[in-house]
């Protein structure tokens, strides 16, 4: 008598629509700010964002970056600016991929992707290093596992989550405002849908842009 | 600084000495008013107008800047008022109206007085939006700096600190307004011995060093206080690290030493300790004759079987030990143990020859402490150009002579750093030098003025080697006449680091450790009880010891840090004495002249890689720290002289810091002194060991040689061709060219003109270089840097030839 | 009685009112000879007496700040003939044209005050001046005023003439001081003052061409008869310069007292083309402008302080109503910017961003905030904006450059707002 109930449970269950999918076969959308592996951007003229600031290194509560900067050369830049990172390594075992990288980077050089099947057989192999974290000058990101049902590279171009989701000088509200900048392979990327809170946004994108026009960066305005 | 007054800040009444600043009587009473060009070593500018606080007056409340205004009695000092800070606001604001914010870029960004005093005094935001005042980014004004002047917030250090501290302004403000920048003369590069400290006291980035350039970011950066070893001033460091990597230097502020400053040598000679050149692993000389890497365990039982074979045969005699004037003192109590304990030779200096003395320098009664320079009325400086060997003693000779009016006088063959802002200077021809102390001391002729300004004390004497070729026995004369002048204190001088250490551990033929005569048999069986072995008879001295190689009489030696083929004046006699080739054993970082053809060459951990202490030339002991690891297979001078001495049957002592207790047991001079007492908190300033026992009383016993037309000065120079300086790329570039200075009179004379190519011959062969004229030279002189490439031996007759 | 005592001989003989020989046959070096044979302090007593106040701008009695100086010896007299506040020619037309007159000033200023030594920092730009001038020593020293033993009494004195580099700044008593030492001619901090540490750290009087050029005249005719003429505070003569928009522009040496009415309209031969008075600069471009409610004020040192601006050097620039105020106060914030010496931030950095937000209104390209934006940086170079002003800076050079603009928006402010796309006029 007792079980009767038990067994309606599982009755009613059967009816219901399914919530799990056939991975990988069948894979989830993911949301918009998902946080997967790491890639780091170049510019549309393949220069890379990278200033080797270690401000990702620095902010990283797992502390699993190491970076080193390394002076430019004059003739042949690899960033802009005096200097560049020439060591980038993230190890991927520690990553709590917390975004706290993106967030401090000054120069949208490290973003997350959508991209998180990465298993490694050995743990050397979990440690990014440039080879692995660098974009092509085309924009295409290599990554250690080849193509296969699992591993959707195109995952790989969704970054940039963060840009998104954070606004020009910390602002609640962007709709339409860009802030950041372009990057190889796929130009300046759109504001996020969805971010307008208030009303009185077309006069501060118009006082965004003149300020910009007027050689102030966001990099001015955002500091004090 | 008078009675102190009393006054009020924030509504809190303090007290402050009178003729206090303001800004700094807040900050002992713990408020901190915001400041970019104020540095509490230099004399304020009011510049940056950040340091503004309001002054309660007859006529209301007025914004001063807290920097340039003394306490009163009563003042009324308000630092947090609504005004005050709006007033700090603006200047920040105008401060980042031109600062560009490439902080991530920037070296400065993370501990950037800018930065933080933006995050804590300034404005949330810019309203500037114009285009900012652009500068081409970095220029390099020497080898080692870089300049950005977009970066300047022009608060006027760097060049107050050149031209009132250093002596050398040779970076200054050009145009003027919003144009205002600083520069170096057109042609003139920042070739200052303390340039680094510019970018030490550089409030933004503006003022970078190239050795740093990059390398790290503050945040991950260890650091440790230690001591740097270049020389035997003895400055407070603190030594930063990252990944196991020595990175950089910073200068510590004390009183005692070195208030903050170093020389461009001490900051940036650490890029030694990774240089590729640098050993790694033991080297052991195979029967092929060349040196081949080998393990620890093979190269010390070589050693242990080589000398232990040597005593046998011939007896401890035959051993001998050179060295330890660069290790810390712990290592050189050790080396001595070992020599003068377990292997019971007597045959052992730390000295090479080229300081004034060890009796002088660990025995002279009245030592005179580098504070004392504070209070001195009279300096007499005879010994070697400060600015060249001992560069942080020269900027505390100038502060006392600039800043506190005592006056200088400066006895030299040639024009030192100190010449400008001497009271007196006398020059006199190498070989002229024990006639020329006769006629000071009578004060004759034009030396009278000299003589009266000696007799006003208290007079502080430095005393040293002026020159190479010139006789030790000099410095001892000059010594015994200044310590009869009245009030008088004798700062014996030598330039490598912790020569007074090893000489006071005991390295050193007729000292005991602690200053103890070893020729006393009591002394000798107490210390012999406290070893448990017994201790050898004074032996021979670095010269001793290079005859006994050359006549075969000793034949097996230890270097312990130490080349004597580059560092012995007599370069002839060393050379002479490794061609003979005993059983030769090396403890070193580098491969170098002498240990080119020894038996064993064992690598050594070193500075920055090891803890113990060292005692600069006022006898000041102070702790060096570990900070990383030494290369390779490098070990512990401490632990690798242990394992040889239980190969040879003894011991030495477990580690550095048992050593160190040892020899505040053992060691009379050194009882008070104990790691936990140099702490960096409470010990800060080190110990400065007592006088005595041994006391030497200098003789004058000086007598001047008959020389020939022209005599030689062998002058050392900052940048010489040292290991420290040559390994590492940043100084190394800095080594001048070798040439032979004439006075003017002289060369024309002999017909030579700048640039001539001639050939100067000495007492140990000729070397060909160029002429350079030097109308500061004593007439009849020909000077020579020291260990600078060229050699031609250390005897007074020389000879220049086309 | 007299109404002029500078420019009598110069306009008399304007062919050679600067030789010795003109200036000695129209009663020169009399008073030299009289001061000579007074005691050093009656001479002092006697500037004391005259109320002769300092004409460089700060209107300092020139006796008082005698009576400061330290008790050390040397001492040091440094004229400043540095004449560069925009607006300013008079000293030019002393040094020019009766030179002789400062230097009989400078001798017995200098030996009321014990001074050997005696220099006249001259403007970079007056090299005919410093040429004048320097004849002038040279024919007073062939005279035997000058020299060793003068006038056959124990009195030494020797007059340099310096030529600056170029800079306003250097009409700053302690940046000229500097600039004469061979240093960046940067203001520096006081205390301590010149008369205690001046040139060379030694006690040193700094006045002004047109201060020591009154000397003779009260030597000879005694303090009391000085101060006979002109309203208590402003006693003597004063050169005025008169420029801008008036009919007879020029130097004119008055008796003070007179109204701006009178000087604009009576001497200054009034507005020309017909237009009206907008406003007028009353003391140099330091000065806080005045409006034509204030013609009928009395022109002195007091009556002008006291309607909130200075007679200052003497300066007085007078616009007309086609005068765009916004254009006018760029030109001198302009100025300002460019002669900054560049030690103090607020000064350095903040007169350029006055004149670039002037320059952003000006192209049509101001934005609303700008007004408020300009007054707060004002405010951060001169905090409360009041008179006189306070200053976050070493010297007043600063506080110089905000003048205009609190003037243009006290007085003009819907000028400034028009300007401005779409900023509010009234309520901002």
């Amino acid at each position: 008598m007792s079980m009767l109930p038990g067994f309606l449970v599982t009755l009613r269950q059967i009816f219901r629509r399914k919530v799990t999918t056939q991975y990988p076969e069948q894979k989830r959308s993911k949301p918009q700010r998902f946080h997967g592996r790491h890639v780091l951007n170049r510019y549309p003229d393949g220069m890379e964002k990278c200033i080797g600031c270690e401000l990702c290194a620095g902010v990283c509560p797992a502390r699993c970056i190491y970076v080193r900067g390394k002076e430019n050369p004059p003739d042949d830049p690899v960033s802009p600016g005096e200097r560049y990172g020439f060591v980038y390594e993230i190890n991927l075992l520690r990553c709590i991929f917390c975004g706290l990288c993106e967030e401090a980077c000054p120069t949208e050089a490290i973003t997350m992707t959508q991209l998180f099947e990465m298993s490694v057989t050995n743990r050397d192999d979990a440690i990014y290093t440039r080879r692995e974290l660098l974009m092509n000058p085309d924009g295409t990101v290599p990554h250690p596992q080849p193509d296969s049902i699992l591993v959707d590279k195109g995952e790989l171009r969704l970054a940039d989550g963060w840009m998104r989701a954070t606004s020009p000088s910390g602002r609640a509200a962007y709709e339409g405002i860009i802030a950041w900048t372009p990057t190889a392979g796929v130009g300046t990327r759109p504001a996020e849908k969805g971010q307008s809170a208030e009303s009185h946004q077309s006069s501060a994108i118009s006082q965004k842009d003149s300020e910009r026009e007027a050689g102030s960066g966001k990099r001015e305005a955002d500091h004090g | 600084m008078s009675d102190p007054i009393k006054l009020t800040v924030d509504g809190r009444e303090v007290t402050a000495p009178g003729g206090q600043l303001l800004i700094k009587a807040a900050e002992e009473h713990g408020t901190y008013i915001p400041r970019f060009c104020w540095h509490p070593r230099m004399k304020p500018v009011g510049m940056c107008r950040m340091c503004l606080v309001e002054v309660e007056g007859p006529r209301g409340k007025v914004l001063v800047t807290s920097c340039t205004t003394p306490v009163a009695e009563g003042m009324v000092v308000h630092t947090k008022s609504d005004v005050v800070k709006k007033a700090q606001e603006g200047v920040l604001e105008f401060l980042l109206v031109n600062h560009p914010l490439d902080c991530p870029v920037c070296d400065k960004g993370g501990e950037c007085p800018l930065q933080d005093q933006t995050l804590s005094h300034g404005p949330g935001e810019s309203r500037f939006v114009e285009e900012k005042r652009h500068f081409e980014k970095p220029i390099a004004i020497s080898e080692l700096v870089m300049l950005d002047r977009e970066r300047c917030i022009l608060c006027a250090r760097c060049t107050r600190f050149s031209d009132e501290i250093s002596g050398d302004p040779l970076i200054e403000f050009i145009d003027r307004g919003n144009h205002t920048q600083i520069n170096t003369f057109p042609d003139e590069p920042f070739a200052s011995y303390f340039s680094g400290n510019t970018v030490q006291i550089c409030p933004v980035g503006a003022l970078t060093a190239t050795p740093y350039r990059f390398r790290a970011r503050p945040w991950d950066l260890e650091a440790v206080e230690s001591t740097c070893p270049q020389c035997s001033v003895g400055c407070r460091v603190s030594v930063q690290a990252s990944q196991n990597q020595v990175l950089r230097l910073i200068g510590v502020d004390v009183d005692a030493t070195n208030q903050g400053w170093l020389c461009d040598k001490g900051r940036f000679a650490f890029e030694h300790l990774r240089a590729p050149a640098r050993l790694s692993t033991p080297l052991v000389r195979g029967a092929d004759g060349e040196l081949h890497e080998a393990g620890w365990g093979e190269a010390l039982d070589l050693i242990a079987s080589r000398i232990g074979a040597v005593i046998a045969e011939r007896g401890p005699a035959a051993v001998a030990g050179l060295g330890g004037a660069r290790s810390t003192n712990e290592e050189a109590y050790a080396f001595g143990k070992l020599l003068r304990g377990v292997l019971g030779t007597g045959n052992l200096d730390a000295s090479l020859g080229d300081d004034p003395g060890a009796a002088l320098l660990a025995g002279v009664p009245h030592r005179a402490t580098i504070d004392d320079l504070e209070r001195a009325k009279t300096i007499l400086v005879w010994g070697p150009d400060l600015k060249e060997e001992l560069p942080v003693l020269h900027l505390r000779v100038r502060r006392a002579a600039t800043a506190l009016g005592a006056d200088v006088v400066v006895v030299h063959p040639r024009a030192t750093g100190l010449d400008r802002d001497a009271a007196h200077v006398v020059r006199y021809r190498p070989g002229e030098g024990a006639a020329t102390l006769q006629r000071l001391a009578a004060g004759e002729g034009d030396l009278a003025a000299v003589r009266a300004a000696l007799d006003t004390g208290p007079v502080v004497a430095i005393v040293g080697r002026t020159g190479l070729a010139e006789s030790a026995d000099l410095a001892d004369a000059v010594a015994a006449f200044a310590l009869t002048l009245a009030d008088a204190k004798v700062m014996p001088v030598a330039r490598r680091g912790n020569v007074l250490g090893a000489i006071d551990m005991g390295v050193h033929p007729h000292l005991l450790p602690g200053r103890v005569a070893a020729s006393d048999a009591a002394a000798r069986a107490a210390l012999a009880a406290a070893w448990g072995c017994a201790v050898a008879v004074p032996g021979r001295d670095t010269s001793g010891i290079l005859s006994g190689m050359a006549d075969g009489s000793i034949a097996a030696v230890l270097l312990l840090g130490c080349d004597p083929v580059a560092d012995h004046p007599d370069r002839k006699a060393a050379a002479a004495a490794f061609d003979k080739a005993p059983f030769l054993v090396s403890l070193d970082l580098f491969l170098n002249e002498s240990n080119r053809t020894a038996d064993v060459v064992l690598p050594v951990d070193t500075f920055t890689e090891v803890e113990g202490t060292m005692t600069n030339l006022e006898g000041r002991v102070q702790k060096s720290n570990r900070i990383v690891p030494g290369v390779g297979a490098s070990r512990p001078v401490v632990e690798i002289l242990e394992d040889l001495a239980a190969r040879l049957g003894g011991s030495i002592g477990a580690g550095a810091a048992a050593i160190a207790k040892e020899i505040a047991l053992v060691a009379p001079a050194y009882a008070a002194v104990s790691w936990e007492a140099l702490d960096w908190g409470r010990g800060r300033d080190g110990i400065v060991v007592a006088e005595g026992p041994f006391t030497h009383t200098p003789e004058r016993r000086a007598t001047d040689p008959s020389v020939g037309a022209l005599t030689l000065h062998l002058g050392r120079v900052l940048y010489d061709g040292g290991t420290m300086i040559t390994a590492g790329p940043s100084l190394a570039r800095l080594a001048p060219e070798p040439a032979a200075h004439l006075h003017p009179d002289d060369a024309s004379r002999l017909g030579f003109a700048a640039g001539d190519r001639v050939t100067v011959t000495g007492n140990a062969g000729s070397a060909a270089m160029a002429v350079a004229i030097d109308p500061t030279l004593a007439r009849g002189t020909v000077y020579l840097p020291f260990n600078l490439g060229a050699s031609i031996g250390n005897g007074l007759e020389v000879k220049v030839e086309k | 009685m007299t109404d002029r005592i500078l420019t009598v001989r110069m306009e008399a003989h304007p062919t050679d009112s600067h030789t010795m020989a003109r200036y000695e046959a129209t009663g020169g070096y009399a008073a030299l000879r009289k001061a000579l044979a007074m005691k050093p302090e009656d001479i002092v007593a006697e500037v004391k007496a005259s109320n002769l106040r300092g004409r460089g701008g700060a209107g300092f009695p020139t006796g008082v700040k005698w009576g400061f100086l330290a008790p050390t010896r040397p001492r040091y007299l440094v004229i400043n003939a540095d004449e560069s506040e925009p607006g300013t020619f008079k000293d030019r037309q002393l040094l020019e044209r009766d030179p002789h007159q400062l230097l009989e000033g400078i001798i017995i200023s200098s030996f009321a005050i014990d001074a050997h030594h005696a220099f006249v920092f001259v403007r970079g730009e007056y090299p005919r001046s410093a040429r004048r001038l320097q004849q002038a020593v040279e024919e007073a020293r062939a005279a035997g005023y000058l020299g060793r033993g003068i006038l056959g009494t124990g009195f030494d004195l020797d007059v340099t003439v310096h030529l600056g580099a170029g800079a306003y700044i250097c009409g700053e008593e302690t940046a000229a001081l500097n600039s004469l030492e061979g240093r960046r001619g940067e203001p520096r901090i006081k205390p301590p003052f010149p008369a205690v540490a001046g040139l060379y750290a030694k006690p040193t009087i700094v006045n002004n061409v047109e201060t020591i050029a009154n000397i003779p005249w009260i030597v000879m005719n005694g303090g009391a008869a000085y101060n006979a003429i002109g309203p208590e505070g402003s006693r003597g003569t004063r050169l005025l310069s008169l420029s801008g928009h008036v009919a007879n522009p020029g130097n004119y040496e008055i008796v003070m007292g007179m109204s701006w009415r009178d000087l604009i309209f009576g001497i200054g031969g009034g507005i020309p083309n017909g237009k009206a008075l907008k406003c007028w600069i009353p003391g140099g471009a330091s000065a806080p402008w005045f409006t034509p409610d204030l013609l009928d004020t009395p022109v002195t040192l007091d009556d002008i302080a006291k309607n909130g601006s200075m007679a200052g050097s003497g300066a007085v620039v007078v616009m007309d109503e086609t005068t765009n105020v916004v254009a006018a106060a760029w030109s001198i914030v302009r100025f300002f910017s460019h002669e900054s010496c560049g030690q103090c931030t607020p000064c350095r950095e903040g007169t350029t961003w006055l004149q670039r937000i002037l320059e952003r209104i000006l192209a049509g390209q101001g934005r609303p905030s700008d007004v408020d934006l300009l007054l707060d940086v004002c405010d951060n170079i001169s905090p409360g904006l009041r008179w006189p002003p306070a200053q976050t800076t070493i010297c007043p050079l600063g506080p110089s450059a905000v003048s205009p603009i609190t003037s243009i928006m006290k007085h003009f402010r819907d000028e400034v707002v028009a300007m401005i796309p779409g900023a509010v006029t009234a309520g901002v």
